[in-house]
Formats: structure tokens, sequence, C-alpha cells
């Protein structure tokens, strides 16, 4: 299906300066540690059916829950009455706002400080909002419940587009803000204005593009869904939820029901997808916490896939200009970016950095650019909140959009290839440490090494003779070539720059070495379908010389794992990873003590032999144990004066983000008479670091260029002006199937994070960042030789269509000309 | 959303088509998925009321109660509809009120709006009576104007036009059966009768 190519003139480790951890050397043992295609661990259960999700588990009196949501997208709520729904035989409770409002959970903050309703006291600002819950014994009768709760509105005027939200005259959205008198959420800014504007005034040239990252949603297979379950005996309460990040929502869920900490339990079993989606905490979470407390009895809510896309976080959803200023042989002086974000009726934006942008901070890219600024500002509409980090590191994809579409701009402005353009302006090997103009860290990088990797794969030179050849024989189907050499930021992150709701963006894992060298290792991240189990444990695998099979990672449950901040923006491996290798060696070195009693050496003199995976007595390798042996030791042969046991914890608070990167290259055959774009060939190089187990990277990345096929080509959740949601369902949000994804053909380079243990940097998401502008570029470049300078995602056939008609590319269908020829005809008759 | 569109009713004079749909209850009856059409006060309760399923129309109807029923300009009137869109079938409590009727040009609009569990509209409606040119009988036109909200509109126009054009495809269809019968049936001076009436 695919290959993989590697780039191995570039392995070179680079180190900190400032004596953080090491990157160590790292290559295969044959134990499954760093580098080994280890089949995925949890496969075996998911390829069986014996997953076990939300909505399979069962609670003895487990009642159900359904939502009542509201059909307009801006009402007044007058009156609920829910007596037809509690005549229903099985219908145990219809709850609204007022039995919330007796515990002070009628609303919640979200993790933008902003406050949503968890059930509306008053007005609803977005339909399918959530306005009464029916409980009941059944999951049908729940479901015809909430069919006979009768909702009295008085409908308002709704305003669903961002441009329009700030208008004079829109209505007011969010009443319920003390002294709020328009439906503006932040202005924010970063980079230096006033030298950016010097820099297009004395540029050569300037560029300038408009560009409409349309609103996305995430799409998880699995829904969103809870079971709250509160056990009165030991007063505690339970909550099986899907979630990405299941310790911060204990805090979370802790602060807002005033319930003590250690009384919550959250447990996250399997999750089927998260991609940002499940990071927010959803109305649906708190009502079936809240009744379970109330009622005494297990309480399960799971929405179904429309309640999924209409109202839980959606992504993107950002207007931009971009502008470029570059002298005539286009070196790039400065570039600027102004952009309008609808963030829906609540700011419910879940990224955790101090920047309400996220980090869109990095803007400029791959490129060694004086000059930067960005403005942006945020507008509240009728519209469901989000605003979430889809496959994102929170607004990196709408940063990596922007800047690699004005270099595609800037090139053609110039006449010039785009890679030549990139050439020009890469950031250089040795620039690293690389600040950027906006104050960011870049760790390392080697941008070159990758587009050369990609070109060469992709046929470069020749698809560019064959595209020339096309334009010139006026042939039907244009070629187009599309390249994006992003980097990413991920890794959230240090504590400085990252946090959500004060707690501070470390995480963790524990080990614990059993007295028959078996090894149960937590951590505080949370999988949904990464891989973890797997690669985690092959982290430990490698770090402690042990065989990948007698390692078990879990994770997804605040009774047992440490606490961690959850899965998302790419940040377990840099951050949970990293916890996991310096904790492997805490144990490492408390081995080496053990060791050195039963070799009966001095402890200076046990040195550890990552190939063999031994500890042996410095100068004679065959004086060796093995980390089994060395358990057995911790537990019935412990060395006098020192603490029984193989066990260790790591909290990790990462020194810097990191910053992987990659180069793609896109070849599209653009269809003149219907608008049909059909890949030619698709490569993806990435640079992920260190790499930890290349087929569970190729499954991110093909997982990831699927979900940016679909960005680019398919999808967006679109409202009509009465704010009904028309891209709701999958019947009109379109997401690709096996039909639309070609073949990938993907390569990588590494170049280790200087400061990760491991030399890893994540990649989860450069796939979904790095691939939607190098479509977007290929087909522009398809049309780019009769003017054509952008086309608006998603390219549908009729989007693209228009493109060619507009630059007169476009050709009739066959059809249609016969007939304009009969009907010509009958006229002359 | 806006709908509109034409139907011709060969061999049917506009004024006996104007008789018929004036008749909720010859309405009701080639209206698929609509349980009644009635006058209703400020008492009305779409739960309780329970229309007369075996109202007779023309031309078996009494023709004065054929009059006495028909659509009255500046009128309130419940509908009780059940329409399936798709996977979607959603019970429309409505109240439509009669702006203007004109029986001279044969013009009758109408406003309105339903409420269903998970969705609402409301709309504006008119309809027109000509001569058929070129031949006996009548040409109908008709437009709606309707803002729909809730789980039917997010099916979007794409599925909604055509369910729309069924129903009306259906229920000109329909009355064009009965515009016939009464044509056949009815001695004219009935239809003359309750045109004066009216």
């Amino acid at each position: 299906m695919s290959s993989d190519h590697e780039n191995s003139a570039d392995t070179e480790y680079q180190h900190a300066e400032d004596g953080g951890p090491q990157p160590e050397k790292h290559c295969g043992h044959g134990r499954g540690g760093m580098g080994e295609e280890v089949r995925r661990k949890e496969d075996q259960r998911f390829i069986t059916g014996r997953g076990n999700y939300v909505d399979d588990v069962k609670k003895p009196g487990m009642l159900h829950c359904e939502l009542v949501r509201s059909p307009h997208a801006h009402a007044r709520i007058e009156e609920i009455d829910g007596s037809r729904a509690m005549d229903m035989d099985g219908v145990v409770a219809v709850l609204t706002a007022e039995d919330l409002l007796e515990y002070d959970l009628a609303t919640m903050p979200t993790l933008m400080d902003d406050t949503q309703d968890v059930l509306v006291n008053d007005k609803v600002k977005f339909q399918s909002q959530e306005v009464a819950a029916v409980i009941a014994e059944d999951r049908y009768v729940a479901k015809d419940g909430a069919e006979k709760v009768d909702v009295t509105y008085d409908v308002l005027d709704p305003v669903v587009d961002a441009d329009d939200a700030l208008e004079d005259d829109a209505p007011l959205i969010r009443e319920d803000i003390e002294d709020k008198e328009d439906n503006h959420i932040f202005d924010w800014e970063t980079g230096d204005e006033e030298a950016t504007a010097q820099a297009f005034e004395e540029a050569d040239v300037t560029v300038e593009e408009e560009m409409f990252y349309q609103r996305l949603h995430p799409a998880p297979i699995e829904t969103c869904g809870a079971v709250g379950d509160y056990d009165p005996g030991k007063d505690k309460l339970t909550v099986h939820m899907t979630s990405q990040a299941p310790h911060i929502h204990r805090t979370l869920f802790a602060q807002v029901s005033g319930i003590p900490e250690h009384k919550i339990r959250i447990v996250s079993p399997d999750v089927g997808g998260g991609f940002g989606n499940k990071v927010p905490i959803y109305p649906g979470y708190v009502v079936a916490a809240a009744a379970s407390y109330v009622l005494e009895q297990p309480v399960k809510w799971v929405e179904e896939r429309s309640e999924n896309i209409q109202t839980t976080g959606f992504a993107r959803d950002y207007d931009m200009t971009g502008e470029i200023a570059a002298t005539e042989d286009g070196e790039i002086l400065a570039v600027r970016t102004d952009v309008l974000a609808n963030h829906g009726a609540y700011n419910a934006a879940a990224q955790p950095s101090k920047f309400p942008a996220g980090f869109f901070n990095i803007f400029t890219g791959s490129y060694d650019i004086d000059a930067a600024y960005a403005s942006l500002s945020a507008a509240y509409t009728n519209t469901a909140p989000g605003g979430i980090a889809y496959r994102c590191s929170f607004r990196v994809t709408e940063a990596v959009y922007l800047i690699e579409r004005m270099v595609k701009v800037l090139a053609d402005e110039l006449e010039v290839d785009p890679t030549e353009i990139r050439r020009k302006n890469f950031i250089q090997p040795e620039q690293f440490p690389y600040e950027s103009p906006t104050g960011w860290n870049y760790d390392s990088g080697d941008y070159e090494s990758a587009l050369d990797l990609a070109l060469e794969m992709a046929e470069y030179e020749e698809y560019r003779e064959e595209q020339q050849r096309r334009i010139e024989n006026d042939a039907d189907k244009l070629l187009g070539i599309g390249i994006s050499s992003f980097t990413e930021v991920v890794g959230a992150g240090p504590g400085k720059t990252c946090d959500i709701a004060g707690v501070e963006m470390f995480d963790s894992a524990e080990i614990r070495i059993h007295p028959t060298g078996k090894a149960t290792v937590r951590v505080g991240v949370q999988t949904q379908g990464q891989g973890h189990e797997t690669t985690f444990a092959q982290i430990v695998a490698e770090e402690l010389g042990m065989d990948v099979d007698d390692i078990v990672v879990e994770h997804g449950d605040t009774d047992t794992d440490p606490y961690g901040l959850g899965t998302y923006g790419s940040r377990s491996t840099p951050v949970a990873g990293a916890a996991t290798a310096v904790a492997s060696r805490k144990v490492r070195d408390k081995a080496k003590t053990i060791a050195a009693n039963e070799l009966e050496a001095d402890e200076g003199d046990i040195e550890w032999d990552r190939e063999s995976g031994e500890f042996h007595v410095a100068g004679a390798p065959d004086r060796s144990i093995t980390i089994t042996e060395i358990a057995a030791g911790a537990y019935m042969n412990n060395p006098a004066g020192e603490e029984p046991g193989l066990e260790a914890v790591n909290y990790y608070d990462p020194p810097e983000m990191t910053y992987p990167f990659g180069s793609y290259v896109v070849v599209v055959e653009v269809d003149r008479e219907t608008g049909e774009v059909e890949f030619e060939k698709f490569v993806a190089v990435d640079d992920c670091g260190n790499r930890i187990n290349p087929m569970v990277i190729e499954g991110q990345i093909h997982g990831g260029l699927a979900q940016g096929i679909g960005t680019a080509m398919m999808e967006h959740v679109t409202y009509d002006d009465n704010g009904n949601v028309t891209g709701g369902d999958f019947m009109n949000y379109l997401l690709p199937t096996a039909m639309e994804i070609p073949e990938f053909e993907t390569g990588h380079t590494v170049t280790p994070s200087p400061h990760h243990p491991i030399g890893a940097k994540g990649v989860g998401e450069s796939p979904t960042v790095g691939s939607p502008p190098a479509i977007v570029n290929a087909v522009v470049d398809a049309m780019a030789h009769a003017g054509v300078s952008h086309v608006e995602m998603p390219m549908t056939p009729d989007v693209v269509w228009e493109a060619l008609d507009e630059a007169g590319l476009a050709q009739q269908p066959a059809a249609n000309l016969e007939f304009e020829l009969e009907s010509g005809e009958a006229a002359d008759d | 959303m806006e709908f509109d569109g034409e139907f011709e009713l060969e061999g049917v004079p506009p004024e006996k088509a104007w008789i018929v749909l004036s008749d909720p209850i010859a309405v009701r009856n080639s209206l698929k998925g609509c349980r009644y059409i009635t006058p209703m006060d400020d008492e009305f309760s779409f739960d309780e009321y329970e229309p007369d399923e075996g109202a007779e129309t023309l031309p078996e109807a009494d023709p004065e109660v054929v009059a006495d029923r028909a659509f009255r300009e500046g009128e309130r009137y419940a509908a009780l509809m059940q329409i399936g869109v798709g996977s979607v079938k959603p019970r429309f409590e409505t109240t439509v009120t009669i702006d203007e009727r004109d029986d001279e040009s044969l013009e009758m609009i109408a406003s309105g709006g339903g409420d269903a569990s998970s969705s609402s509209f409301s709309m504006t409606s008119g309809m027109r009576i000509h001569d058929l040119e070129g031949g006996e009988g009548a040409r109908i036109e008709w437009w709606t104007e309707a803002d729909i909200t809730g789980r039917i509109a997010q099916l979007g126009s794409r599925v909604i036009k055509p369910v729309a054009d069924k129903i009306v495809t259906n229920f000109f269809g329909s009355i064009e059966q009965q515009m016939t019968d009464v044509d056949a049936e009815t001695d004219e001076s009935v239809t003359d009768r309750l045109r004066n009436m009216l």
C-alpha cells in the first residue's frame, strides 16, 4: 500500500545547552524497544470486538438520560412543561435549569473562563442547545419522553456569521454577561506591528490573499457519552466518560460540583477517537453525573451522531487575510495577517495555552522572517460553541495553512517555482534553537532535507514537465503540484505557557516492576486510538532492557493513574513519553544499586548495556544480570539499608515545546469539464524526531492525511440564515471514505528534539495540519497559469468548476455542447 | 425556503376549482398527513380535538354545509399535520390564518406556522386560479415562503424540496379527482348556488 523512505543522511543528535535531559542513541534490539515495528497490543481486543467503551458500561439499576434540544438558534424560553413526559410509564424525572440551580449546576465554566448553560435557564443561543433532560428506565422511553416535553419559545433573530455578529445592529447574544453590549469576545495581537508595516512599505513585492478555514467537526466514530454512578454508601461519584483528559476533568468536576476531589473518580475507558472533540466538558456529562447524584442511581447519557456534530466542539472557523512582503528575488521580509474567529455562542475553545489564539503565534512557519504581525478578533454567534484543536495543536493548523498558502501565492506572483521560495527562506539547521519573530523557540529542524526527499519521491521534475505539456496541449485534465513544508508546535507544554484551570501542563508516568520482573506502567495521558499501550511499553522496554511483552500500560482511571493533563495536541509522546523515559531511568538507577549487591561489586562499577539490556560490572561483561533478576533481588534479597521494591514516578514539565515538521507533495488532476479533483500522487515526508514505532507512526500519518483530505475536499459545518445547522449529520457533513482516499507514499527524516529525553517530537497531527495547504496549493497550481490564486475549502467539484470557469479554463460538458448544436440547428430551420 | 408552482386542471372551470379549494374538508382529504383543518378559538386544544372523520364532501355533501364551513378571510384555523422527511416524522400543530380571500379574482393568501417537538416553521402561502389558456379548465398558481427551523430544516433543501414537491403533486392529483367528481356528479345549479353562497 505504501512505502517508507528514509533519509539516513541526517541522524545527528543535537544537545541542549541548558543541561536538561539529553537524548540518547537508540536502535532496535529485538525486545520491542525504540524503533521497532511492534504490533499494537490494544488491537487484539479492538479487532475481536472486546473493546470496552462508555456505551458498553452497564450498571444494575442504570437509568438513561435524553436531552431535549432547542429547534431554534436564538429564542427565549417562556415555559417548559414536562408533565406529558412525566405521565409516561418509565419516565423517572424531567430536569430543567431550575432543578440544577438548586445544586448550583445550571451553568458550568468553559475552559476559556466563559460560562455555559448546562440546561438553558433563559435564552437559547444556538440550535440544538440543551434545554431539559428526561431520565427514564429505558433508553427508548427516555427518547420518547424528550419528544413530549413541551417548550414554549419566543423566537429571536439569530446571527450566524462572525462578520454580521460584529455589526452595530446585530442581535445581542450574550445578555447573561454583565454590561455586554456587543458580540465581541476578544482582540489579540502578536509580533511587531510597526516593524512589519515598515517592511511592507519598503518591499519590492507584496501579495495578499483572503482565505476562510471553514468550520469543521472532528466527528470521532464514537460520539460523546457518560455514565454517572454515585455510590451513597461510599459517598463517591464515579463518572465513566469519553474523556481525553480524565484527571483535569476530575478537578473541574470537583470545582464545579463542590464534591471533594478524592470523592470523584473519572474513568475514561476505551475511547473511539477524540481528535480534540473530547477535551471540553459537555452539558450531557454534567447532567448524567448530577442526575445520578440526586437519584442515587447510575445514569447513562450517550449522544447521537447529529447531536455530536451539532453541539460539541467544532474546529477552525477562521476567516483570515494573509500578506507577505518580499524582495523581487523572493526573500520574505515580513508576514502579516488579520483574522476574524467565530467562536460560537460561548467561548469554549479547549486550548490550554496562555494565548487566546493558542499557538497561532507560529504563523511564520518554517521560514526565517524578520518581521511578523498578527491581529485577531473573535465573535460570539448563534452557533454551537467550539474552536477546539481538531487533531491540531491549538490553532497551529490555521497558522500553517496561512503561511503555506501565502508562500505559494508569492511564488506565483514572482513566477518562480514554489520550492525555490521555500529553499531561499527556510530556517537553516545551524540556526537552531531558533527564536521566531513572535518569540517562540524552535528546538530543531532540517527543512530542506525533508523537502528534497519529498520532491525526489514525488518525481517532482517529471510532473512539472507533464504539467507544462498539458497546458500547451490544452488538455482536458490539468495537472497541479502542491507543496507544504510545514512546521508544527506540539507537546503542550511548558508550565510557563500552558495550563488548564491553573494546573500546569506537565504529564506523568509511574513504573512498577513486580517481583517476577514484569512491569505495570501507568501514565497520566489517555489513549483514544493512538497506540499508547504499545508505544509507552516500548519506551520502558528500551530504557530498562525489558521485553515489550512483559510490560502492561494502564491509563484513563483517576483512582489509579498518576495525574496528567490528557492526550491532545500531540502532547503524549513529548510530555508523558518523556516522563516514561525519565521514570525508567530512575528505575534503572535503583536497579544499579541492586545489581551491585547481587554481583558483589561497587555500585559505581555497574554499567548498563543498551544493546543487551543487561547490567554488568565495568570491564567484565560476562558478570551481568538482567532486570528480571534484579527485580527478584529488589523484593527477595534487598540490600541492607535500601528501601525494598523497584518502582519510580516522574512528573515531567517540558522545558520547551517540540517542533515536528515535514514536506508534503501532492499531485492532482483537475477535470476541466466537471471540476473533479483526482489525486495522482500523495507524498508525505515527516520528521518527528526519534521514532518509537514506525508502524504506529505510519498509521497516524495515514489517518491524519485522510482527515486532511476531508478538510480540503469535503467537510464543512454549514448554517442557514435561521441558524439551522445544515451540515449537522453524515448525510450533509461529508467524511471521506476509502473511495476518496488515494494511495499514500510516506517517508521520513530524523531530527531529534535536543531537549526531549528520547529525542521524540510527536506526530499525531502533522498530517492533518500539513496536508490541507498542500492539497489546495495543488488545485490552485493546476489553474495558476490562468491567474487563479486561491480556491476555498472544501474544494467540492462545483467550487473548483467555478474557479475554472472564472479563469476561462472550464469546458462545457460534452452532452451540453451537442444539445446546443442541435438547438442551434433547430433555430436555423 | 421558497417553493412555487403551477397546476393545470383540464375541463374543470376555475369557479369549481375555487369551491373545492375553499372547503377545509376537501383540502384535508387531499393533503397527505393532514388529520384535520378546523376553525379554532383561543380555547382550542390540539390534544383534545377530535375531527369528524366521516364528513362528506361534494358531490355528496349538503351544499349549505359546504358553504358554511368554507375558508373565511380573517379566520384562524388549526391543522394537525404529520410529515415524513427522511428519517424524521414530526407531527406539526399548525395555526393558519386566511389573510386574504377574493371570490372575484379567485385568490387566497394564508399565513401561519407550526410546531413539532424538534422542528417548527412559519410560512406565507398564496394561490390564484386562472382560466386555462387555450382550452377549457383552470390553471392554479401557488407559492409558499417558509422559514423552517429544527431537525427538518437541518436536512436541507436538497431533501425538503422533493418532499414538498411530492406533497403538492399528490395534493393536486387528489384535488383534481375531487373536482372531476364534483364536475361530473354535481348539478350545475348546486355549484352556482354554492358560488353565490360563498
